[in-house]
């Protein structure tokens, strides 16, 4: 079978700016569609042209096979609705009314409202949980309503192809979430849809396909599964991700960290750490703009998964086991390439004092080590004043002692 | 009550309003005909000659102008300010106030003499000219922008109200006549005008009623109205074509009348009338009623002395659009 909507080569430009590029996807009824893309990527226009609100530059949209240039505007409202961004503030009309306007391309000139006309105006009413409120004027509703209202003034419509553009935007997180229903309810039914979202994660949980779009262009188009990885998602909004899975959904869930910044502008720090201690060091220390390394630390340990998910080197032990000799070896000559030795505030152990040495055998040729001042706790060491011993070696081998790194690091720099 | 009752009884109590509203005023006057002969005009063989005269010719032609022009001006205005989305705007927005102003400067000022419908025919013929000049000043591309064709609007009305006001100043002894007839009056009404201005609202009115589907689309925005089928820009047109020649064949037959136009709509919406399939034939009842009453009062006010009507619509329909204005800041 083929699918519903067809968009072939789709290019628009306002004036000069080309704001679409040849855009190509298809859609079949019963497919909610996400589109997800950084702000001016042309996703509002995009829906314009799809509701026909605009003529394509280049490029043909196919609805049910039939090519949209020859639809007369009353046709194309019978095919597609739309529901707009802006929800129109002081309407002083009942929600029942505004409802009742989704008739207009139903309705001949001087033909009256029939039976058909209130019917479809209560299903839609009844869908998105209006009914209760038929009466009141719509000024007077809350955010959420209001855009319940007008999902349902589009679907009395009866479309075949329902448009939206971030219907979640203004809402708190149930709002949200009821909207989100409505639509799966509404797909279940049969309706294709095409919505703009600016949140990726509703994407990735409710679409069955998400449309990736940037500066006009498609960076990608397909499966939710297949198309929302955290590579594209960094590439689409210039924003490094970390990318986990929904507990509920099993769905990639994406949370984002921070911009993505010119790699080691600032020179690469090895971090010795483990249990957590580097955890909110890492952040700290790539939003200053370092490159990070890590190790040695153990798998499973907490450092060493978020090192991993952040796509940090980082150099690993078998899990609960001491550091071997060939470990070492692999974390001396990572950590030789960094500009900077971080000692974190780590719990010492017999398993993990082998770090420390890793450290004195750096400081004594010369790599700047720091110690953060909470790391000499003698609460820290569990190896009988070992790992103590150790660290004061280090700091007289030239280790600095530092409070933390802003002020270390403000000093620096001129 | 539910709605339906209550726009059927709304509906009821206009009419009956307004039928006894020229009941009324038909009474009411100079002239030897009073209030206590009034049943005479269910039988008018009883009246003497002179009588008939009064009521048939003069009071009865001046009665039903007086409807005709609030209610075009009414309808006009509720039309206008449901395509603008704009409370504030009035059927002379197009300009058509000031080129029918001056149409009939250079009817008077030129003496050309093409019969009794000389100043009327400049007026409205004025009128549209300003309305297609402001359209097409207005024009960008295919479109028509609404905020354009507003200050386009505004313009033109400036260029030739600054025309009038020239002419007014080089009019000498005419100066008088022009000046009254800016200032709206009806005191030249005979059925003859009824007859000129009767054929646009015949064809108008319901024209602009078979709109009211797509002006209620505009209330929810251009955008949303174009996408749920309204074609946006050929429903502007024709709009503003029909409110251009209703406003400019009433202008051209009672001077520029403020205000009605402007305030009767809201008085509608005050009365909780949002729907334009109601709004605008209550509109067309009401600002008949109003400038009825309001041209009543101008006749009768400083009997035997005659008012300008405008002055008098002016004079209520300012306080009390500013009072509007205060309580409804919200909505307007």
């Amino acid at each position: 079978m083929k699918e519903y909507l067809q968009v072939e080569n789709l290019s628009f430009s306002y004036r000069e700016r080309k704001v679409l590029d040849k855009l190509t996807f298809n859609v079949e009824k019963g497919e909610l569609v996400g589109i997800v893309g950084p702000n001016g990527a042309g996703k509002s226009t995009l829906l314009y042209l799809l509701a026909g609100l605009l003529t394509p530059e280049k490029g043909k949209i196919a609805l049910g096979d039939k090519d949209t240039r020859f639809l007369s505007r009353r046709m194309w409202s019978q095919k597609v609705a739309m529901v707009f961004q802006e929800i129109p503030q002081n309407l002083e009309l009942t929600s029942q009314e505004v409802i009742a306007m989704g008739r207009f391309p139903h309705l001949g000139r001087w033909q009256r409202e029939r039976e058909i006309d209130e019917e479809k105006a209560a299903w839609a009413m009844e869908i998105t949980s209006t009914t209760a409120f038929f009466d009141r004027l719509f000024s007077e509703l809350s955010g959420g309503e209001k855009q319940r209202v007008m999902i349902a003034r589009a679907l009395a419509q009866e479309p075949e192809l329902l448009l939206l553009d971030e219907p979640t935007s203004h809402l708190d997180i149930l709002h949200q979430l009821e909207i989100m229903d409505i639509l799966l309810e509404l797909r279940k039914g049969g309706m294709a849809i095409i919505s703009v979202f600016h949140d990726l994660n509703l994407v990735s949980q409710f679409c069955d396909k998400a449309l990736l779009l940037k500066e006009g262009r498609t960076l990608s188009f397909g499966g939710v599964e297949e198309v929302m990885k955290v590579e594209e998602v960094e590439k689409l909004f210039g924003v490094e991700f970390l990318e986990t899975t929904h507990p509920f959904s099993l769905r990639p869930f994406f949370m984002p960290l921070q911009k993505i910044k010119n790699q080691s502008s600032r020179g690469i720090v090895h971090l010795i750490c483990g249990g957590g201690s580097g955890s909110p060091l890492m952040r700290e220390l790539l939003e200053a703009g370092f490159s990070l390394s890590l190790g040695v630390v153990n798998q499973l340990d907490s450092d060493e998964e978020l090192a991993r998910k952040l796509g940090i080197p980082v150099v690993q032990e078998k899990p609960f086991s001491p550091f071997s000799p060939s470990t070492m070896e692999e974390a001396y000559r990572l950590a030789q390439k960094a500009d900077y030795i971080v000692i974190a505030p780590t719990y010492w152990g017999r398993g993990n004092i082998a770090n420390l040495d890793l450290a004195e055998r750096l400081a004594l040729e010369g790599k700047a080590v720091l110690v953060l001042e909470e790391a000499l706790n003698p609460e820290f060491d569990y190896t009988e004043g070992e790992a103590r011993e150790k660290l004061r070696k280090i700091i007289k081998e030239g280790g600095k002692v530092v409070k933390d790194f802003s002020t270390y690091f403000s000093s620096l720099s001129p | 009550m539910n709605t339906k009752n209550k726009k059927g009884f709304t509906y009821f109590g206009l009419v009956a309003l307004v039928l006894g509203s020229v009941f009324l005023s038909q009474g009411v006057g100079g002239g030897r005909y009073h209030l206590s002969q009034s049943l005479s005009l269910f039988f008018p063989s009883r009246l003497s000659p002179s009588e008939k005269v009064i009521l048939f010719d003069i009071r009865l032609p001046r009665i039903i102008l007086s409807f005709l022009v609030g209610g075009s001006l009414s309808l006009g205005g509720g039309a206008l300010q449901g395509i603008f989305q704009n409370p504030l705007v009035d059927p002379y927005v197009l300009g058509i106030s000031s080129g029918a102003a001056l149409g009939a400067v250079i009817a008077i000022l030129s003496g050309v003499y093409l019969g009794f419908f000389t100043i009327p025919l400049f007026a409205f013929s004025m009128a549209l000219f300003s309305a297609f000049l402001v359209f097409y000043l207005g024009k960008i591309g295919k479109k028509f922008p609404l905020e354009v064709l507003l200050l386009a609007g505004i313009g033109v009305g400036f260029f030739f109200s600054a025309l009038v006001s020239l002419g007014m100043f080089l009019a000498g002894e005419d100066l008088h006549q022009l000046f009254f007839w800016t200032m709206g009056g009806l005191w030249n009404s005979s059925w003859r005008e009824v007859k000129m201005i009767l054929p646009f609202l015949i064809v108008g009115a319901p024209t602009l009623f078979s709109f009211s589907r797509e002006l209620n689309a505009f209330l929810l925005g251009e955008k949303v109205a174009e996408s749920l089928g309204v074609e946006v820009e050929k429903v502007k047109k024709w709009l503003l074509f029909v409110v251009s020649l209703l406003v400019a064949s009433s202008v051209a037959v009672s001077g520029v009348i403020g205000f009605v136009g402007l305030v009767v709509p809201h008085l509608v919406r005050l009365l909780g009338v949002r729907d334009h399939r109601h709004l605008l034939p209550f509109s067309f009842l009401l600002g008949g009623g109003v400038l009825l009453w309001a041209d009543t009062l101008a006749r009768t006010i400083l009997n035997p002395v005659e008012l300008p009507v405008g002055i008098i619509t002016n004079l209520l329909g300012a306080p009390f659009f500013i009072y509007l204005l205060r309580k409804r800041k919200k909505s307007l």
